[in-house]
C-alpha cells in the first residue's frame, strides 16, 4: 500500500440529521480530521433522515427499510461506500444495507417501492461509522490517530459513553475488528481516547443506553432523562473531565439532557460532551471556535481550559 | 418466508400444543409478531434477563418479560394497549444477553407496528413522520444553526434534502405509498383537534 499524500480512501459522508443541524462542529470536525487521516469524505447529495429508526421503525419497518434504501441507493449511485457519525444513523443505513442484501424478501418489497421513485437497491456498498474507520488499521487505526495529535489533551480524565445501536444486538454485526463486538466491556474507544494523550476512565455501567433512544425521549422526556441521570451519577462518582461519544443524538440527551435535568430533577452536573469528532479535532490543533463548542448546551470551558 | 435463525421446523410443530394457547389468545398475534420482528419470539423460555438488562425497568412498570409471555400466549389485545410498550429504549441489551437468541427488542417493534395498525401510537411519533415528509430531516435545520454553520465554513443547509429539494418528492412518495403521511395527519388530527 502506499503511503502517498492524498486520500487513500474516499466514503460517500451520510450526515444524518442532528450532526449537521444541530452539532455541525461534529461535521466540520470529521471532515477536516479525517481528512488529515487520508480519508475524504465527500458530500452525499439529498439524503435525508436516516430514518429515526425508534420512531420510524416503531410504525412501520417496511417504511424505514424503504427510506434507508433510498440514502443507500444514493451512494449505490456515486459507487462510493458510506461513512457516517451516528449510532442511530448507523442502525438504519448499516442494517437496512445488511438486511437488505440478506433477504430477498425485504429487497425486492422495497425495489417495489423505489420503483415508483426509479430507484433500485443492489447491494454494490457497504457502510461504516467513522469510529470504526478510526479504529480500523485497514482504514486509519489507533497509531495513526495517536500520530496525527499535535495538541495532546493530556491531564483530561475523558469517560466513554459507546452508545447502543453501533454495536448492539452484536449478534447481527459484522466488524472485522473483533473487539467491537464485545458489549459487555469494550475498550476500542478508550483506546482511542488514550490515543490522543488523554486519560480513559471507566465507570458503572458504562454500556447503559443514554435513554433517548426508541421514542422515549418524546414519548416520556422525565423517564428517558431518568435513565441520563443515572448514568451522570455514575459519570460523576469517577470525577471526569468530559464525556466523549460517538453519536450527536446521544450527545444531545447527554448535553442538551443536563440542562433538561437541571431544571426538572435539581441536579447540576456541568459535564462536557463531546463527539469524538470534536476531540480529535481538538488535538489535531483545531479551535473551539472551529468546531463550533459554543454551541452546546454546557460549557465547554473547564475541560478546554485543561487541554489547552 | 424467510427462515429465521434458529427455528427447526420440527419445533413449529410441537409449538402448535394446545397448552399454550389461553381463551383469550390470538394465535394469529404471535404469527405476526414473527413474521414482522424476524426473530424466534416463541422460544422464550421466560429466564427474564431482558428484564434485568433493561434500563426502563427499575424506573417504570414496563417489563419486557412480560411482553415475551405476551407473543408466546398470542395476547394481542394486553400487549397491543399497554402504554409501556413504548417505554423501550431500543438498547439492544436484551438482545445481546438473551440465552435464547431472541432479539426481545424487535419483538417489541414488531408489537408497537402492530399497534400503530389500530391507530395505537403516541403523537410524537407521527410528528417525526410530518417532519420528514416536508423537510426530508426528522430534526430540521434552523437560523441559528445556518449562522454557526456558515462560520465553521460550511454551506448554511447541509447538502441533504435541505439543500437540494428536489429530493424531497421522492421521499413523499415513499411515505405515501404507505399512506403513512395521510394516518399520521388523521391521527394528529383526531388527538389534538
Amino acid at each position: 500500500m502506499s503511503e502517498e499524500s492524498g486520500a487513500k480512501h474516499k466514503f460517500a459522508f451520510y450526515l444524518g440529521c442532528i450532526a449537521p443541524n444541530r452539532y455541525p462542529g461534529c461535521e466540520a470536525a470529521s471532515i477536516k480530521a479525517m481528512k488529515k487521516l487520508g480519508v475524504e469524505l465527500v458530500p452525499l447529495k439529498g439524503a435525508s433522515c436516516c430514518p429515526a429508526p425508534g420512531a420510524f421503525g416503531s410504525i412501520d419497518l417496511n417504511v424505514w427499510y424503504a427510506m434507508a434504501a433510498r440514502n443507500l441507493v444514493l451512494a449505490e449511485q456515486m459507487k462510493m461506500d458510506i461513512a457516517l457519525l451516528c449510532n442511530g444513523c448507523y442502525k438504519s443505513i448499516w442494517e437496512v444495507n445488511h438486511k437488505l442484501k440478506h433477504n430477498k424478501d425485504l429487497r425486492d418489497g422495497v425495489n417495489e417501492v423505489l420503483k415508483e421513485i426509479d430507484m433500485e437497491f443492489k447491494g454494490t456498498i457497504n457502510v461504516y461509522h467513522t469510529a470504526e474507520l478510526l479504529y480500523n488499521e485497514r482504514f486509519v487505526g489507533v497509531d495513526k490517530v495517536r500520530d496525527s495529535v499535535t495538541n495532546p489533551l493530556t491531564g483530561a480524565r475523558i469517560a466513554v459513553h459507546y452508545g447502543c445501536h453501533i454495536v448492539k444486538p452484536h449478534k447481527d454485526r459484522e466488524f472485522e475488528k473483533e473487539a467491537m463486538l464485545n458489549t459487555e466491556h469494550p475498550t476500542w474507544m478508550e483506546e482511542l481516547v488514550a490515543a490522543l494523550g488523554a486519560t480513559p476512565v471507566e465507570y458503572r455501567n458504562k454500556m447503559q443506553c443514554c435513554g433517548a433512544g426508541g421514542g422515549v425521549r418524546g414519548y416520556d422526556l422525565v423517564h428517558s432523562l431518568d435513565i441520563t441521570n443515572e448514568k451522570l451519577i455514575n459519570l460523576k462518582e469517577v470525577k471526569a473531565d468530559a464525556l466523549t461519544d460517538i453519536c450527536p443524538f446521544c450527545q444531545l440527551q447527554f448535553d442538551r439532557g443536563q440542562i433538561e435535568i437541571q431544571e426538572k430533577f435539581g441536579v447540576t452536573y456541568n459535564l462536557p460532551v463531546l463527539h469524538y469528532a470534536e476531540l480529535l479535532g481538538l488535538a489535531q490543533g483545531m479551535s473551539p471556535q472551529e468546531l463550533g463548542l459554543d454551541l452546546h448546551g454546557i460549557s465547554c470551558e473547564p475541560f478546554l481550559q485543561k487541554v489547552l | 418466508m424467510a427462515r429465521v435463525k434458529g427455528y427447526p421446523e420440527a419445533l413449529e410443530k410441537k409449538l402448535r400444543d394446545q397448552r399454550y394457547v389461553r381463551e383469550d389468545s390470538n394465535p394469529e398475534f404471535t404469527k405476526n409478531v414473527k413474521s414482522i420482528s424476524r426473530t424466534i419470539a416463541h422460544m422464550c423460555y421466560q429466564c427474564g434477563t431482558c428484564t434485568g438488562s433493561c434500563p426502563s425497568a427499575p424506573r417504570s412498570t414496563y417489563r419486557i418479560r412480560k411482553f415475551m409471555r405476551r407473543a408466546v400466549l398470542g395476547l394481542e389485545n394486553e400487549a397491543l394497549t399497554d402504554p409501556d410498550l413504548w417505554l423501550c429504549t431500543t438498547c439492544y441489551s436484551c438482545a445481546d444477553r438473551c440465552p435464547r437468541d431472541i432479539i426481545p427488542t424487535d419483538v417489541i417493534m414488531s408489537m408497537r407496528n402492530l399497534a400503530f395498525k389500530r391507530d395505537i401510537v403516541p403523537v410524537n411519533f407521527l410528528k417525526t413522520v410530518q417532519a420528514i415528509y416536508s423537510s426530508g430531516h426528522g430534526v430540521p435545520n434552523n437560523d441559528v444553526n445556518r449562522a454557526a454553520r456558515e462560520k465553521l465554513g460550511l454551506t448554511r443547509d447541509p447538502p441533504t434534502t435541505h439543500m437540494y429539494p428536489e429530493y424531497i418528492k421522492g421521499i413523499q412518495t415513499i411515505l405515501n405509498h404507505y399512506k403513512l403521511k395521510a394516518n399520521a395527519d388523521r391521527i394528529v388530527k383526531e388527538r389534538e383537534g
